[in-house]
């Protein structure tokens, strides 16, 4: 037996590295092992006021840091029967928007695009000019723009709080946004269509693993009260344990979803699926490759309804936040981070102050499907440097996220 | 052109500084013509030649042997070392933990991990000489540009403010947050250099940048007793990014 080693994976967020078994030329085990730290975060916030946790757990991970802070946000606001103003909401979608539109651009074009030109990082494209590089980079720093007018900051948004929002984006930054929107609605197509390319991947058998998302009814979502699974069941976001049934993996800092055995398959892929595109797509590239071209269809999706929000957002007067008083309750929230779903669930104790947590983030969920894909996708490669780089390219596919290793993480074996 | 040969490692952390970097969209062309990214996973693939670098640049905190380790290796390779983010100066909110570590890996791991392997996370100036540090959580994508410029022209920028967050607030005439809306803002001992980024919003600083040169701390924490916080909030808010529950005001 001989064991191959794709480590440290490059392009992918956090630390982690696959190792592959190969018997007699065959490809008999596959295994995605995270190196990073716990940060136990749900530790960290036991004990501490309701208020506290959205600034803390957004440190969870920097490039989800919209996404968690909001999710902590709706839970808390659950557990303390609080209600948020309806301009408060599209400002915080609005943010959520901004995040997705940043985080996809960052995995399209500064992660996976380099493979498609055969470079090492973005940097050698961007310097010969490629106008791809280019216009790829400005849509990113378009995401940060609008994560900054609605949630203050790009990273760590401030704006956010329990009960609502703190602050409002003048009229005139919204007109602004409107503007450009419209201008990138213009240039969309051209900025995708490499993904959707056939030739751009390499060979791939189907994806693996049950489809999961936040249930929006047929359409693009983000947000919602369900949790909806291919093989048709749907529970509500309380009821989370009972479609992930997480288990704790002896020996490591694991913790992983499987539903009935199944392995389960969150994010852009899943949600496109269940949002039946209709006539908008083009036919999507064979086998996991295509979560990068549902990544680009969201990327209009996401710039139509920032579009509609702003439109809404200027007609609005009302309030920014709810008042709310500290007590008892419990909550969870279940959303749509970029690379899928991720929920929070919160229990508060007399005093208001956080008795218990839990925080199941996107790539736990598809850890496993992860392996199971590089076993399926793999099984008649036999030339080692090219199993090294297709099993890269398989894991880049997922947009996998390895700091927002709450509780996730399988720490390498000693 | 030869280009300024850099590092970039991530320890415990968020990957929020290394995101910054990532957000200066239009500057990463010139950045591509000045350095040569000798290891840099989240950006590039190519694998590290093991050669002498002229800076390495350290996100996070050290939390386990084998991030000492990677910090070792790369201080010898490197003529400097600059560290950035609060994880890195001070621990950052990955020190919130650490008292109870052992307690918090068997409530979140339900027994299997014993938190083995790893020790309460420390700034890393607790292992390698440090030559300079850049504030923030996360930090001013500016600081580390003027950083990479004044590296790339062999040396080191001196511009770590001494000064608070208040009077750069004061310099851009807001309505004090603190004093006239009765809100716990930490912009009076909280080290400048973001140009009352959060306050100028109507937002009050939480203090990300860690306290300013001879905070005037007690005081701080008088004002914010004041206004109502309890000593156990006192302490959580000041404490957020400056060294968790030790820190008492």
């Amino acid at each position: 037996m001989r064991r191959l080693e794709v480590a440290p994976l490059t392009r992918v967020e956090g630390h982690g590295r696959v190792e592959l078994e190969v018997i007699e030329d065959r490809l008999a085990a596959a295994r995605v092992l995270i190196n990073e730290s716990p940060r136990l975060f749900e530790g960290m916030v036991l004990g501490r006021d309701a208020a506290e946790i959205p600034s803390l757990v957004c440190r969870i991970c920097a490039i989800c840091s919209t996404v968690h802070r909001l999710a902590a946000c709706q839970a808390l606001e659950q557990a303390l029967g609080v209600i948020i103003p309806p301009r408060a909401a599209l400002i915080r979608e609005l943010a959520l928007l901004g995040g997705h539109i940043e985080s996809h651009a960052l995995h399209l074009y500064c992660l996976v695009y380099p493979d498609l030109v055969d470079a090492d990082s973005v940097l050698q494209p961007l310097q010969q000019g490629d106008p791809l590089a280019k216009d790829g980079l400005a849509l990113k720093a378009f995401g940060n723009r609008l994560q900054t007018v609605a949630g203050g900051r790009r990273i760590h948004p401030i704006n956010l709080e329990i009960g609502g929002v703190l602050h409002a984006p003048a009229d005139d930054e919204l007109a602004a946004l409107q503007d450009e929107l419209e201008g990138w609605l213009k240039r969309i197509e051209p900025l995708i269509e490499p993904f959707f390319r056939e030739d751009a991947w390499p060979d791939a058998g189907p994806v693996a693993g049950l489809r999961i998302a936040v249930d929006g009814n047929g359409e693009f979502t983000l947000t919602g009260d369900n949790l909806v699974c291919s093989d048709s069941s749907m529970v509500n976001a309380s009821g989370y344990r009972d479609l992930l049934q997480e288990t704790a993996l002896p020996d490591t800092n694991a913790k992983q979803s499987r539903k009935g055995g199944t392995s389960l398959l969150t994010g852009a892929l899943a949600r496109c699926e269940f949002a039946s595109p209709g006539d908008k797509t083009t036919p999507f590239p064979p086998g996991i490759h295509a979560n990068n071209a549902a990544q680009g269809l969201e990327l209009v999706w996401s710039l139509e309804r920032a579009h509609d929000i702003c439109r809404q957002l200027r007609a609005e007067t009302g309030d920014l936040c709810s008042p709310f008083r500290a007590g008892p309750g419990s909550g969870t929230c279940v959303i749509e981070a970029p690379r899928g779903i991720l929920v929070h669930h919160y229990e508060l104790d007399d005093m208001g102050r956080v008795g218990a947590a839990d925080i199941i983030t996107p790539t736990a969920i598809n850890s496993t499907a992860m392996e199971e894909q590089l076993l399926a996708d793999l099984a008649d490669e036999t030339d080692e440097p090219t199993m090294r780089q297709t099993a890269a390219r398989i894991i880049r596919a997922y947009d996998p996220c390895i700091s927002c290793s709450v509780h996730v993480l399988r720490v390498d074996r000693p | 052109m030869i280009r300024t040969r850099i590092a970039y490692i991530r320890l415990t952390s968020c990957s929020g500084c290394q995101l910054t970097l990532l957000n200066c969209e239009e500057e990463l062309a010139r950045v591509g013509e000045l350095f040569e990214p000798v290891r840099f996973e989240m950006l590039s693939s190519a694998a590290d030649d093991g050669g002498p670098l002229a800076a390495v640049l350290v996100e996070g905190s050290a939390a386990r042997p084998e991030e000492v380790q990677r910090l070792l290796d790369l201080r010898r390779r490197s003529r400097w070392l600059v560290a950035i983010g609060a994880c890195a100066l001070s621990g950052g909110v990955n020190r919130l933990v650490d008292d109870r570590q052992g307690e918090h890996c068997a409530a979140v791991y339900a027994g299997v991990c014993t938190g083995r392997n790893m020790f309460p996370p420390q700034s890393i100036d607790h292992f390698v000489a440090v030559d300079l540090c850049i504030p923030g959580c996360p930090p001013e994508p500016q600081e580390i540009l003027g950083a990479l410029l004044a590296l790339q022209r062999g040396t080191l920028p001196g511009f770590l403010r001494e000064h608070a967050v208040c009077m750069e607030c004061r310099q851009r005439e807001n309505l004090c947050l603190l004093l006239e809306r009765k809100l716990p803002c930490l912009g009076p001992v909280t080290r400048g250099g973001c140009n009352a980024r959060c306050p100028s919003i109507g937002i009050v600083c939480e203090g990300c940048r860690g306290y300013a040169d001879q905070p005037a701390r007690e005081e701080q924490a008088h004002l914010l007793r004041d206004l109502g916080l309890s000593e156990r909030q006192v302490r959580e808010r000041m404490g957020r990014f400056t060294g968790g529950n030790h820190e008492t005001p």
